[in-house]
């Protein structure tokens, strides 16, 4: 688990998941085509993520697809976040996209 | 489809999804609580899954006089391995639009745990994410099963287990 704190904890890689959210499935040449950043950055970033279970990759050919694995991110939800989050807690992280939201339209 | 086509449709997100847990069980374990009506009810939001689990043979994931939530037929059974499986999802019309996908259920040993990989394919393109976004909560809730013997208790995850017949 402290593996997946670590990989979510930079920005970079939390874009490569909603990258992945977004579009499943994708190649290294593909995710490195969308960031700033070079091959050798992206796949070391890719590394740290699958090292952590967050992605997974699946051969195709000679190309490697990188899929999105939300299951450890539910491993944390079930035993760090479920617990804390009761409905209260929802409603206020509601308030708070609704008020941030707002702020943004104006 | 063979698995060349079946990635050749691999682009947007939908086609196919693959989720992965390391889970400390045997692979036998693993197996029968994949098979077992009982079993799949306490980590599948109370939806018992029947089947007689031969190849060819069908499968329903139901709460009996509730809700129908999936059913579909065994392709591959490779006990305790590989389980390959159709899936029509029933538990709404918007579902039920979406015809017919396929999931495969792999289960390999590793040390003294078994890494069960779950691939859930042809899918349509840019698919309703209902169809495969309940299972990372399916798996924690096995995950949680089989190493403690108890069921997930997050909100969510007993939806339909206080439910008639379930």
């Amino acid at each position: 688990m402290d593996e997946v704190f670590k990989a979510l904890a930079d920005p970079t890689r939390r874009e490569l998941l909603d990258r992945l959210f977004e579009r499943d499935g994708q190649t290294l040449s593909g995710l490195e085509a969308e960031l700033p950043m070079s091959r050798f950055g992206v796949m070391k970033h890719l590394k740290v993520l699958e090292e952590a279970g967050l992605v997974t990759t699946q051969k195709r050919g000679r190309e490697k697809l990188h899929f999105l694995n939300p299951v450890p991110i539910r491993l944390i939800h079930d035993r760090w976040v479920g617990k804390y989050a009761q409905p209260w807690a929802s409603a206020l992280s509601e308030l708070k996209q609704d008020l941030e939201n707002e702020e943004e339209e104006r | 489809m063979n698995e060349e086509q079946a990635y050749a449709v691999v682009g947007g997100r939908g086609t196919m999804t693959v989720f992965e847990i390391y889970i400390k069980t045997t692979p036998e374990r693993l197996w029968e609580a994949i098979t077992s009506e009982q079993m799949r009810k306490r980590y599948s939001f109370g939806v018992g899954t029947v089947s007689d689990w031969t190849e060819g043979s069908e499968y329903k994931s139901a709460v009996p006089g509730v809700v129908e939530i999936a059913s579909g037929r065994n392709l591959e059974v490779d006990p305790p391995r590989r389980l390959v499986q159709s899936f029509t999802a029933l538990w709404s019309e918007e579902v039920q639009r979406e015809g017919e996908s396929r999931v495969t259920w792999e289960i390999e040993p590793v040390g003294s745990s078994c890494r069960l990989r779950v691939t859930h394919d042809q899918l349509g393109e840019s698919a309703n994410n209902e169809l495969y976004g309940g299972w990372p909560m399916i798996l924690s809730g096995l995950k949680t099963l089989l190493e403690t013997g108890e069921d997930l208790d997050t909100p969510g995850s007993l939806r339909y287990s206080g439910a008639a017949g379930a």
